[in-house]
């Protein structure tokens, strides 16, 4: 295929992917383990589900270590699934299993080889993520907090968003904007 | 000669004043449309960018170039910092090394980013490097996220001069 076909196709996914907004349906997509193994999302999903796209190289996304670790620790002891996703096509599955171990993740990271989930999600930045309801519903599409700096953060959008989600209730915010690394795409997209 | 020299000698604070970036101007909605205003009769690039950013860094060299060239045509390049406020001092020695021409601007901290990337783009997701391209009339003809060819952007530039 030529690099501009692919580009088409990258191009046709990210616009098919932008449906899935706050308020739309998640269709089953396949991710895969640092071990090459795929996993269906349907397999990982809960009541309530949690998707982060995350990268080994973006400091953006490196500051959020700590953060990623204590919002899984907090959420899953409370029946939240987590799925982690590096999209990246520049971190290869070694890398990406490494970066894990070093900073101590308690939890598998994903990989989406083919920016299938990205596109889906619309996902564009690291880190960015989403919160899925018990419908399979979006109902948060944003960033963990409002700054990469802990001592500066104001708003916990992920986690009013969870809370908002496991009551039963809107979230006050379901889209936020955030400045963060590109997701970087096989082929490019363009605008 | 003398005072030929003493002229000199005065006017070359200004000139290096003039070249070296002193400070980082907060860019603030108002700020995007005096910049927008400032630039009519020009094609204007503006780039967001941080120092946290590789690609960004990667191509600011390639963007100085292309307006040191291009200036005399009509072409203007502004740059926006995205960075944090203790990373001032890192984006005002970075643009310094890079002889970007100033003025420089930096987000407003008190500013919220959703609302700031939207004001931008609406389709804008907040990526970086984003630039966005105005032609002489100040409408924005084309967006470029993430690590761009250079020569893309300079075709671009070049189809409004």
């Amino acid at each position: 295929m030529t690099r501009a076909g692919i580009a088409s196709l990258v191009f046709a996914a990210a616009v098919a992917g932008q449906d899935s907004r706050p308020g739309s349906a998640v269709d089953d997509f396949l991710l895969t383990t640092t071990g090459g193994r795929t996993v269906p999302y349907s397999a990982l999903r809960g009541d309530v589900t949690v998707i982060v796209f995350l990268s080994t190289e973006c400091p953006i996304s490196n500051d959020y270590n700590e953060r990623m670790k204590q919002v899984y620790l907090d959420y899953v002891a409370r029946g939240v699934k987590f799925a982690f996703v590096n999209a990246n096509r520049t971190e290869p599955a070694s890398d990406v299993e490494a970066h894990r171990r070093s900073v101590g993740f308690p939890f598998p990271v994903y990989q989406d080889p083919d920016h299938i989930a990205a596109d889906r999600f619309g996902a564009a930045v690291t880190p960015e993520t989403f919160v899925i309801d018990r419908a399979g519903v979006v109902r948060y599409h944003g960033p963990i907090d409002d700054s990469r700096n802990p001592a500066r953060v104001r708003v916990r959008a992920l986690s009013e968003a969870l809370e908002a989600v496991l009551a039963g209730r809107a979230v006050r915010r379901p889209e936020i904007k955030a400045f963060g690394c590109t997701i970087k795409r096989l082929g490019k997209k363009p605008t | 000669m003398r005072r030929g020299l003493a002229a000199a000698c005065r006017l070359l604070p200004l000139a290096v004043l003039a070249a070296s970036p002193v400070g980082l101007e907060p860019y603030t909605e108002a700020a995007h449309e005096q910049v927008l205003q400032r630039n009519r009769g020009s094609v204007l690039l503006l780039d967001f960018w941080a120092t946290w950013c590789a690609p960004c860094l990667k191509e600011m060299p390639g963007l100085v170039q292309l307006e040191a060239r291009l200036r005399a045509r009509g072409f203007r390049f502004v740059t926006i910092s995205a960075d944090e406020p203790e990373r001032k001092p890192h984006a005002l020695r970075f643009l310094e090394k890079n002889q970007v021409r100033g003025p420089f601007y930096q987000r407003q901290l008190d500013d919220d980013d959703d609302r700031f990337i939207r004001s931008i783009d609406r389709n804008w997701s907040g990526a970086l490097p984003a630039l966005f391209l105005y032609d002489r009339a100040g409408r924005k003809v084309r967006t470029f996220i993430g690590e761009t060819e250079i020569e893309e952007i300079e075709s671009a530039i070049l189809r409004l001069l």
